[in-house]
């Protein structure tokens, strides 16, 4: 499959700049590069790329805090590359507008499918129906089934497949999660998003022990994915 | 504390005497001295038919002597001039009147004068010297069992008390309190005294402030006391500082012996890459398409690893730094499961079976920290079990925990090594960093307030489990 779109690499070592520069143009994409944050704010600013793939260590600023420049104007994708050992400050840049995640050392094929995921266009909030594999939300209806079955949730476990499903594909952190779900006055429920979760998986899950569309990013967050996809 | 001897009780009743209120003082030593007066009296009066009853007068000397001896020269003059008195009044004619015409008289009270003042400065210089040798042994008695106790290895915090107590029965006080290092604003009524050790100040002395202690046992005593204690705190501060350099080493050691036998895991694969890359870009060998593909496998898996190694031995670094600290959330057993087996990539999960109850309690956890532990017992029971042979996993809880077991049919391990497995690279180690899988566990598992162990009977396979504080589910 051939991808289209303009990437703008953010990394300031010269190695893996240039795989990620291979890689990207041999998968169709063309691309921008930079090496620190602010040649990365210019180059955004200057040429709005259609996706942005930062490192988190840069030399003159902290990925975090390049999403959070980038986000005040505009939600261009933000795919952040992090290390084993830099799980809080992928969590903090996640929270800062980053739409999703790739560990180094990271494989070709997850990089390229984080990449078709934040590109493709997000449903909006208003579509009444989604579909996802076997599973079928309407939202209007407050109706949900799977593989044609009704299944029966809770108003708490419809709210939370609902924003999934607004949302599929994308990583979304607890912190989204929990202001999306509970209001941005969430308390007790921040300790109970993944017993939450667990349930809802129960309900959905053709196998809870094997979970296949609500996967969890150990550390980060959750998404829902088509399986059929993947 | 068996070191404080019971030395200081001689002669309390000296010092009781000492002690005394004034006027109680003054009552005691002139009912002695009426005492001796009419004791002296009644034998004169005894022994007058057998001997002239000019020359006894001479015994009147004895209650002089004694007084003076006992209570000093004041009340010697005092028993003077009483017993001349005596002797005039019953014995000298005309008795029952106090004639002092005649020049015996005087000569009597002379003699008896004379004595009272020799004797009762030689009593005075040599009680004040005897009590001068019970101070002193005091002190040295208090700075003997001081050096014996503080030497010992006692801590001084936990002895500064009694040797306060001790210190202020020599500085004859009701009370003392030591502090150590730089002085403190004193209490109310409490006077400090400076604990100096040449130039050093060590600490301070805290007396009440009716306590009066003379400046010669303080010149004395308290110099020595601070050499005492400044010899202690150095002692303890040195102590504190071998224990230090001692852990250092010791983990400079397990870190030397962690780097060697990584680096050894880290040749093996580099090796293989290194090899497979020549053979791919060299023009003098020719090469099948099949040898191609091998020799890219072969650099992806090695690739993997490396990485698997690098990632374990950070992991085990911030472990061993403490630095691991846990984010802890509320998780579902079967979740955690499920996230690892997930994990494990590729269709490793194939190979487990899992029975996971969906009621058990949720635990707490970091939910990175609860799939390294998970993980990594998974693929060691997965390395041990012959293939095609399943793992299984099972969890259960008790009234606190839940426990996770991981049981494969393996070889299993011997009594004597279920510990030893647990050390980073130990000897049974197979290589690949999967010699730090098992430590990383107890590790991470630890670091959540749980426990990881091992169950084995040699020849039934092996079961790890690994425990975690549970929780009371949301209504």
């Amino acid at each position: 499959m051939s991808d289209s779109g303009r990437i703008l690499v953010v990394d300031d070592e010269r190695q893996i700049l240039h795989a990620l520069t291979t890689i990207l143009r041999g998968a169709g994409y063309e691309v921008d590069v930079a090496a620190t944050g602010a040649e990365a704010l210019a180059a955004a600013t200057i040429r709005p790329p259609d996706a942005i793939v930062l490192d988190l260590v840069l030399p003159d600023m902290h990925g975090t805090e390049v999403c959070r420049r980038l986000r005040q104007t505009g939600d261009t994708p933000i795919v952040i590359l992090s290390a084993v050992g830099e799980e809080r400050q992928k969590v903090e840049a996640l929270d800062a507008g980053a739409d999703d995640y790739v560990t180094k050392p990271f494989g070709m094929e997850e990089l390229l499918a984080r990449l078709r995921a934040v590109l493709r266009r997000v449903a909006p909030p208003g579509e009444p129906l989604h579909r996802i594999g076997e599973l079928e939300i309407d939202v209007e209806q407050h109706r949900v089934t799977f593989g044609g079955k009704l299944i029966t949730l809770t108003p708490t476990e419809f709210s939370l497949l609902r924003l999934f499903a607004e949302n599929e594909g994308k990583l979304l952190t607890h912190r989204t999660i929990l202001k999306r779900v509970w209001g941005p006055a969430y308390q007790v429920e921040a300790h109970y998003l993944h017993v939450y979760i667990s349930r809802l998986r129960q309900k959905i899950e053709p196998n809870p022990a094997r979970p296949r569309y609500l996967v969890t990013e150990t550390g980060a967050g959750y998404r829902l994915v088509n399986p059929d996809d993947q | 504390m068996s070191t404080w001897g019971m030395s200081l009780s001689s002669s309390r009743s000296m010092r009781r005497l000492a002690r005394l209120e004034g006027w109680q003082r003054h009552a005691l030593a002139l009912a002695c001295s009426a005492v001796a007066v009419g004791v002296v009296t009644v034998v004169i009066q005894l022994l007058k038919p057998v001997a002239p009853v000019i020359s006894l007068g001479v015994l009147y000397v004895f209650a002089v002597l004694a007084v003076a001896g006992v209570f000093g020269l004041g009340y010697s003059v005092l028993v003077s001039v009483a017993s001349m008195l005596a002797f005039n009044w019953f014995f000298l004619p005309p008795t029952g009147s106090f004639t002092l015409s005649d020049s015996r008289n005087w000569l009597v009270l002379a003699v008896y004068l004379t004595v009272a003042v020799v004797v009762s400065t030689q009593a005075t210089r040599s009680r004040s010297r005897a009590d001068d040798a019970e101070q002193r042994e005091r002190e040295t008695a208090v700075l003997a069992e001081l050096a014996t106790a503080l030497l010992q290895g006692g801590k001084i915090a936990d002895q500064i008390d009694e040797i306060g107590r001790r210190v202020a029965l020599v500085l004859d006080a009701d009370s003392a309190r030591i502090e150590l290092g730089p002085p403190h604003p004193a209490g109310p009524h409490e006077s400090p005294l400076p604990l100096a050790a040449g130039s050093r100040a060590v600490g301070t002395v805290y007396l009440p402030d009716q306590a009066n202690p003379s400046l010669r046992v303080r010149k004395r005593f308290l110099p020595a006391l601070s050499s005492l204690l400044a010899v202690a705190v150095d002692r303890e501060t040195l102590a504190a500082q071998a224990l230090q350099a001692e852990t250092l080493r010791q983990s400079d050691a397990a870190k030397t012996a962690v780097l060697r036998a990584a680096s050894h895991d880290f040749r093996t694969p580099l090796t293989s890459i290194h090899a497979a890359v020549e053979a791919l870009e060299a023009g003098s060998i020719e090469l099948s398409e099949t040898d191609r593909r091998e020799l890219m496998t072969t650099i992806r898996v090695e690739t993997e690893r490396l990485i698997r190694l690098v990632s374990n031995l950070l992991d085990l670094s911030r472990i061993q730094a403490e630095a691991a600290a846990p984010m802890q959330e509320l998780w579902t057993p079967d979740a955690l499961v499920a996230q690892a087996i997930a994990a494990l990539g590729g269709n490793a999960g194939d190979r487990i079976q899992d029975q996971v109850a969906t009621t058990l309690p949720p635990v707490r956890v970091d939910p990175t920290h609860a799939q390294r532990v998970l993980v990594n017992l998974i693929e060691n029971a997965l390395r041990h079990s012959p293939d095609g042979e399943p793992v299984s996993i099972r969890a259960t809880n008790t009234r606190r925990e839940v426990i996770f077991r991981v049981i494969d049919r393996g070889p299993g391990i011997p009594a004597d090594q279920l510990e030893e497995i647990f050390e980073p690279f130990h000897a049974g180690s197979d290589g690949g960093g999967a010699g730090l899988g098992l430590a990383i566990a107890r590790g991470f598992a630890e670091a959540n307030g749980g426990r990881v162990w091992a169950e084995s009977q040699p020849g039934q396979g092996a079961t790890f489990a690994f425990a975690l504080p549970s929780e009371q589910p949301p209504e």
